[in-house]
């Protein structure tokens, strides 16, 4: 059981530690140029391990909605603003707001395509949110 | 650093942070769909090579605009180092890692409630140190409130509000 929690925890480390790291490298280019070398490198790599691994594309691929191929474009609007973002709002910001935006747009979301929300938890930890969502942006 | 850090956050920033969680929502459900059709490796990686495409699309797009851009960050901060260059590996192998615990008896909720624990720790050690580059930002104590705070509904929304009956 160990192993499976450091998994998940790191796997939080990396979120972090992406994000600090293409934000570094958009210091020095741009957002966009940061979030291509993400998704270039990312893909390079995830290449040669399903090489080694194989089966890798399923043979259906033809078969599968359009919708599973628009992740990726999603993902370079959201890794560039991203790396604009943490130079701008600092790394505890950006994660927390990020958290917040992806809480609440998922119990929406949840709520318009008549997946079970259990109401008063969901609503309770909106609440919460947005309560720490007004600290973030006070003066200080 | 050169300059000093800021303290002052600007709300259409913060703005912005809370509108690109709502795009990751987004393609986590896409992407998710992917994994259940191909497998939490496909799935990824069929998501940074569609990025891959889309990111050089858009660079065609604006390319003038995004060179001139970098010449003039180059000369004021400097290249970046090599390292910088790699974040790709990180996300390659955060799906890797998830497979494990979501295949575990921790679930998806266990899994994102640990994740979430982790984003914050590096976070405020990055914020704190001023961690790989980037500037430094002091922590008080309504930056510990706002942790609280969204920590907390988090949890209260992974664990109990959604999924459950």
């Amino acid at each position: 059981m160990i192993i499976p929690i450091l998994a998940a925890f790191a796997a939080g480390l990396l979120v972090i530690l992406s994000r600090q790291v293409n934000g570094r490298l958009s210091m020095s280019t741009t957002p966009l140029i940061s979030s291509f070398w993400n998704h270039f490198v990312g893909f390079a790599f995830l290449s040669v391990v399903g090489l080694i691994v194989g089966g890798l594309i399923p043979a259906n691929i033809a078969e599968m909605p359009w919708r599973i191929f628009t992740g990726g474009a999603i993902g370079v609007v959201f890794v560039a603003s991203g790396s604009w973002l943490i130079t701008r709002i600092g790394a505890v910001n950006s994660t927390l707001l990020v958290i917040a935006g992806q809480m609440v747009f998922g119990v929406i979301f949840d709520l318009l395509r008549g997946a079970p929300v259990t109401v008063w938890a969901a609503g309770l930890g909106v609440l919460l949110i947005l309560a720490g969502m007004w600290l973030t942006q006070r003066k200080r | 650093m050169t300059s000093p850090p800021t303290q002052r956050t600007n709300p259409l920033h913060l703005l912005a942070a809370f509108a690109s969680g709502g795009l990751l929502t987004l393609a986590i459900f896409v992407n998710g769909e992917a994994g259940r059709l191909g497998g939490a490796m496909f799935s990824s990686w069929l998501a940074h090579g569609v990025g891959t495409l889309v990111a050089i699309i858009f660079l065609a797009a604006v390319w003038r605009g995004q060179r001139a851009a970098t010449a003039a960050a180059t000369a004021k901060i400097g290249k970046a180092p090599l390292w910088a260059y790699i974040g790709g590996l990180c996300g390659a192998v955060t799906v890797m890692l998830t497979s494990i615990s979501v295949n575990s008896p921790l679930a998806l909720a266990g899994t994102l409630a640990l994740g979430l624990a982790g984003q914050v720790v590096l976070s405020l050690a990055a914020d704190f140190w001023g961690l790989l580059g980037l500037p430094k930002r002091k922590l008080d104590l309504r930056d510990a409130g706002a942790v609280i705070l969204i920590a907390a509904g988090s949890l209260l929304i992974i664990l109990f509000g959604l999924g459950a009956a």
